[in-house]
């Protein structure tokens, strides 16, 4: 995997910090959404415990030490919900949360596209060598957990573009 | 006998004998004006030889610019004066500083969000340099002039000095006063200051560092950072060097 790049706000101290300034700590918390978001997706993370991702790097740089406050991560986590980028597993515990770091019909569009260019319409495959065979190997939803499949192959049926069929399989038109 | 020189003859010709001479100072004034308006004339002829000769050299050597431009200050000549002519139209000396003008407004709009439109002139430099190959040989004084230039158009552009030879070039047409930039100015070696740092090391009453301070929140020139051990630090994404293009 290559290095991830970090962006410049992850080595400035206030970072860590939310601003009393209110348009600064918009622009502050759109920096942490969209940190949140590409961490993940070079991690090719779906899911995050809230405790775990505390300690991580991610919301813990130790070479300035400084560490995302529990309440702010909250705060970030909040607006990533908001965008409908995360899904709380328990919204009343709130300590693990399933990412999308795109939307499902973004996700849905894409493997329609490889679909299309490789010339599958109009076959039906199994939903696991659709993220996990050789094909798609190169491809940015290799790897991607069924539940989250499974609602962009959903997005795709209600556009008729697909059909699931049972859990395991699914029929492109 | 009469005594010489007094009574009203004597005046009058007192008088004539004065007015005489004013003249004749007149006459000097005047000769002296047209001599040296026939120099300046001169110097000025010399000059756009020189310019014409060498207009390469001027739009590609920094130094060589620089050099020519305290010549023509010099004769008071200011090559950047708008309209046309031969400056402008013979040697593209307004086009090259009226570029560059656009060039730094873009620059700065671009980097606002992040630095609340408070940049040092040396990032603002390679940020222009890295924006095309013509720009290489852009020098800070090339870009203080621009500024200057730009200052007088009434677009809120202004360099502030921070000590050492360096620069802060504020785009936004905030107030910021002398406690504003003699605070930043302190903050320049480390990128922070904070209340207490400012009153030791400025000798000021807490209350106007306070003022500074949030006025600098205020404007989005500052962030806060709680988690120091000394107490709360002001840092400024200005002072903050961003290597990312």
């Amino acid at each position: 995997m290559a290095e991830f790049q970090w962006p410049w706000q992850y080595n400035f101290p206030p970072f860590f910090t939310i601003q009393p300034n209110k348009d600064t700590q918009a622009k502050q918390l759109e920096a942490w959404c969209l940190l949140v978001l590409s961490y993940c997706r070079h991690r090719r993370q779906y899911s995050l415990d809230v405790t775990d991702a505390q300690d991580s790097p991610l919301f813990h740089n130790q070479k300035i030490g400084r560490k995302l406050p529990l309440e702010a991560v909250y705060t970030v986590l909040e607006e990533l919900r908001k965008k409908g980028n995360i899904e709380w597993t328990d919204p009343k515990k709130r300590n693990r949360c399933l990412i999308m770091w795109r939307t499902p019909e973004e996700w849905g569009k894409i493997i329609y596209q490889w679909v299309t260019s490789n010339g599958m319409n109009n076959t039906v495959c199994t939903t696991y060598e659709l993220v996990n065979g050789d094909d798609t190997s190169n491809q940015e939803f290799h790897g991607m957990e069924s539940w989250l499949l499974t609602r962009a192959l959903q997005t795709l049926q209600i556009e008729r573009k697909a059909e699931l069929m049972g859990s395991e399989g699914v029929k492109f038109f | 006998m009469r005594r010489r020189g007094v009574g009203a003859g004597a005046i009058a010709k007192k008088k004539l004998a004065e007015a005489r001479y004013k003249d004749r100072g007149t006459e000097i004034a005047a000769d002296q004006l047209a001599q040296m308006s026939k120099q300046l004339e001169t110097f000025q002829k010399h000059l756009e030889e020189f310019a014409t000769k060498h207009k390469d050299d001027i739009r590609r050597n920094a130094e060589f610019r620089r050099q020519f431009q305290e010549m023509c200050a010099a004769v008071g000549v200011d090559p950047l004066a708008s309209g046309k002519g031969f400056w402008s139209e013979m040697l593209g000396i307004g086009d090259f500083y009226y570029e560059l003008g656009v060039q730094i407004v873009e620059v700065c709009l671009a980097t606002k969000p992040r630095n609340g439109g408070l940049i040092m002139l040396d990032e603002l430099r390679e940020r222009i340099a890295g924006k095309s190959k013509a720009r290489q040989d852009v020098s800070n004084d090339d870009l203080l002039r621009a500024i200057k230039k730009l200052k007088v158009l009434g677009s809120g552009f202004t360099a502030i000095p921070v000590g050492g030879g360096r620069y802060l070039v504020q785009s936004v047409p905030g107030e910021l006063n002398m406690d504003h930039t003699t605070v930043l100015q302190l903050a320049e070696g480390s990128g922070f200051v904070s209340e207490s740092s400012i009153v030791n090391k400025l000798r000021w009453e807490k209350e106007r560092a306070q003022r500074v301070l949030d006025h600098m929140l205020k404007e989005g020139l500052a962030w806060v950072d709680d988690q120091a051990t000394e107490g709360r630090q002001y840092w400024f994404p200005a002072l903050f060097p961003d290597p990312a293009g």
